[in-house]
């Protein structure tokens, strides 16, 4: 029985949340049996992620390669368990226990009645597994599959909202996302039409090798790509979006939407570029560089609307812009340091913005206030809340020995690696500007007079889950180091194609 | 330059997708009217299917059944076509859903314009919070 399940762990860490997302609908009348199976999918999840971790650990370095139905490549679905797939699947099943459990009866005034309540559930537990499928998938077309899985229980737990703003940017999020998945689904289309292969890898071999003889079908394909997973991560430009869905969804959607659904559509994007295209036409068409500049607009940009935002979880979202900024300079700086920087930060934006949510959830649920002026003597109401956004703002600055810092440093180090002193300046000004929106917060939270109403700490489960996520800030913050390691392998694995 | 016509013409497929592609993306980033937008994406998701299925399709080939075809026939790429099924399938699925969506506005706001929309929202759901931008 072990050895069956450790034979299958790559597909176990997929299929277990998909599954149990499936039983949950006919026990819709029993909700506290569907949040505590909730609850054990993300913490089986997490289990079998865990696991993969410390095989994979001791395999040194060679991927824990899976056949879906026992077909060999370039026929077959493949799962590729390396570290970079690793630490993706670590970082969606550790940060979706925390917020599961923060939804633990907490959703009925945000969603509805039990039957919503539920849907929410199912709805969720697909976007941890698909999101899962994306940490291991090593194939174009399963990649579009989990790609559409995402985007749609993402588009539907935006809905889930019951608010007239949420349908509107469900609709939108959903307009824009299909558009996204046409450009990625046309990019895989000509990526199959120059080579023949679905595999990544073969897909990568097959396209270094003919490349020159079609270099506008490339072109295109790789402007595609980056287009279409543009749209889907909220690469600046491209990020309208962004805000309306984040800021309107249920707190713990929200929380989930911008920690990680975000990050799934980036790693694909890494895949893409570094599996697929390779550096050398990377370096060829200057892809690169306009990651590079795309980063950086991200990071002003998204800052300073951020600035301009009065309400809570509006500047939350566009902060989330802002931070996806910094992951995709990271993709574009080609050198190891940059990418563990990226891999690291997207682990600890991961953890971040989940807490600075869930905890901005908690106090717009107590106060029924959503403006930031609105939130005078919040920190002494609801002491633990105000503490784990607290802990949260100072991560997300890159203050030192906390989570946010190490990504930002390694970001840092891999710019002036690069030779660049844009990203530098965008990097530095990024986290000056993120104090600058979010200590507001926190001061007008602590140090203006509270008004004289009784707003009080969310109940138990909510308690729980924001130690748990201002915890894993504070200690992955000082002990960085087994974290760090997988990061840098994961980013070893990814400079491989360069 | 008089090379690019005539292996234009020849493949015409790719030449109607890449037009499709077009109308629907512009339809879908321009037009105000919601269903116009579904139809959009519709219209660019069928670009995209005709591009792969073109792509697996050869001049006088035949299904690869092989207990109807004569030895000699050629074979079309089946491969494509089974992924646009499945293309397909999530086509329909976001349509679905972007349907529902839009009865759920409609009701709400009693128009399917975006410009009307926009108008009507502060008289709709007040200032709780979501009112501005």
């Amino acid at each position: 029985m072990t050895a069956l399940l450790r034979a299958n762990l790559p597909v176990l860490v997929v299929i277990a949340p998909l599954f149990i997302a499936f039983i949950l609908t006919p026990l819709a009348r029993r909700i506290r049996l569907v949040e505590t199976l909730a609850f054990l999918a993300t913490v089986l999840g997490l289990g079998a992620a865990g696991h993969l971790a410390t095989v994979v650990f001791a395999r040194r370095g060679s991927p824990f390669i899976y056949q879906l139905g026992g077909w060999p490549p370039p026929w077959g679905i493949e799962l590729v368990a390396g570290n970079l797939g690793v630490i993706f699947a670590l970082v969606v099943t550790g940060v979706s226990v925390p917020v599961v459990l923060f939804a633990r009866g907490n959703l009925t005034a945000e969603v509805g009645d039990t039957g919503r309540v539920t849907r929410f559930y199912v709805l969720y537990l697909l976007l941890v597994g698909a999101l899962a499928g994306m940490a291991v998938t090593n194939d174009l077309f399963n990649i579009y599959v989990l790609v559409e899985v995402v985007t749609l229980s993402c588009c539907g737990l935006v809905s889930a909202r019951r608010h007239p703003r949420a349908a509107e940017a469900a609709f939108t999020y959903l307009i824009l996302a299909t558009l996204g998945s046409a450009f990625v689904l046309g990019g895989i289309g000509l990526i199959y039409m120059l080579t023949g292969h679905l595999n990544m890898g073969f897909a990568g071999q097959e396209l270094g090798r003919v490349w020159p003889d079609y270099p506008h079908t490339v072109l295109l394909a790789v402007s595609f790509v980056i287009i279409g997973f543009g749209v889907k991560a909220a690469v600046f430009p491209l990020h309208v979006w962004l805000p309306d869905a984040h800021a309107t969804a249920p707190s713990p959607a929200s929380a989930i939407l911008s920690g990680l659904a975000v990050k799934g559509y980036l790693l694909c994007l890494l895949k893409f570029l570094y599996g697929v295209f390779g550096g050398v036409l990377l370096r060829e068409l200057a892809v690169h560089r306009i990651l590079t500049l795309l980063g950086v607009a991200g990071i002003i940009a998204g800052s300073l609307l951020a600035l301009t935002q009065e309400e809570l979880k509006r500047r939350l979202a566009y902060s989330t812009v802002a931070q996806v900024g910094y992951l995709v300079l990271g993709g574009g700086l080609l050198n190891a340091t940059g990418l563990t920087g990226a891999l690291f930060y997207l682990a600890s934006h991961a953890v971040i913005k989940a807490t600075l949510f869930l905890a901005a959830g908690a106090i717009q649920a107590a106060t029924g206030k959503s403006r930031i002026r609105e939130l005078a003597g919040v920190g002494r109401k609801m002491p633990l809340t105000m503490a784990a956004f607290t802990i949260g703002s100072c991560g997300l600055i890159g203050l030192p020995l906390f989570f946010g810092f190490i990504g930002k440093w390694y970001l840092l180090v891999g710019s002036l690696e690069a030779g660049m002193i844009l990203p530098v300046v965008a990097i530095l000004a990024g986290s000056v500007l993120c104090a600058a929106y979010l200590l507001p917060v926190i001061r007008t939270a602590y140090f203006r007079p509270a008004p004289a109403v009784a707003w009080r700490d969310p109940g138990r489960p909510q308690k729980l889950a924001l130690l748990l996520l201002a915890t894993a800030v504070v200690v992955l913050g000082v002990r960085p180091g087994p974290f760090l390691e997988l990061a840098r392998k994961a980013a070893a694995e990814l400079m491989a194609f360069v | 330059m008089n090379e690019l016509w005539p292996r234009l013409l020849v493949n015409y497929p790719y030449l109607a997708a890449a037009i499709l592609f077009v109308i629907g993306t512009f339809t879908v980033l321009t037009h105000p009217n919601l269903f116009k937008k579904l139809l959009g994406i519709n219209i660019m998701e069928s670009a995209i299917f005709l591009t792969f299925v073109a792509s697996g399709n050869i001049r006088g080939g035949v299904a690869p059944i092989r207990a109807t075809a004569n030895a000699e026939a050629v074979y079309i790429n089946p491969l494509p076509s089974a992924l646009m099924l499945t293309g397909i399938v999530v086509s329909v699925s976001v349509t679905a859903f972007a349907l529902a969506l839009i009865v759920r506005l409609y009701r709400v706001y009693g128009t399917t314009d975006l410009r009307r929309i926009v108008v009507r929202r502060k008289e709709v759901t007040g200032d709780d919070g979501f009112a501005q931008g």
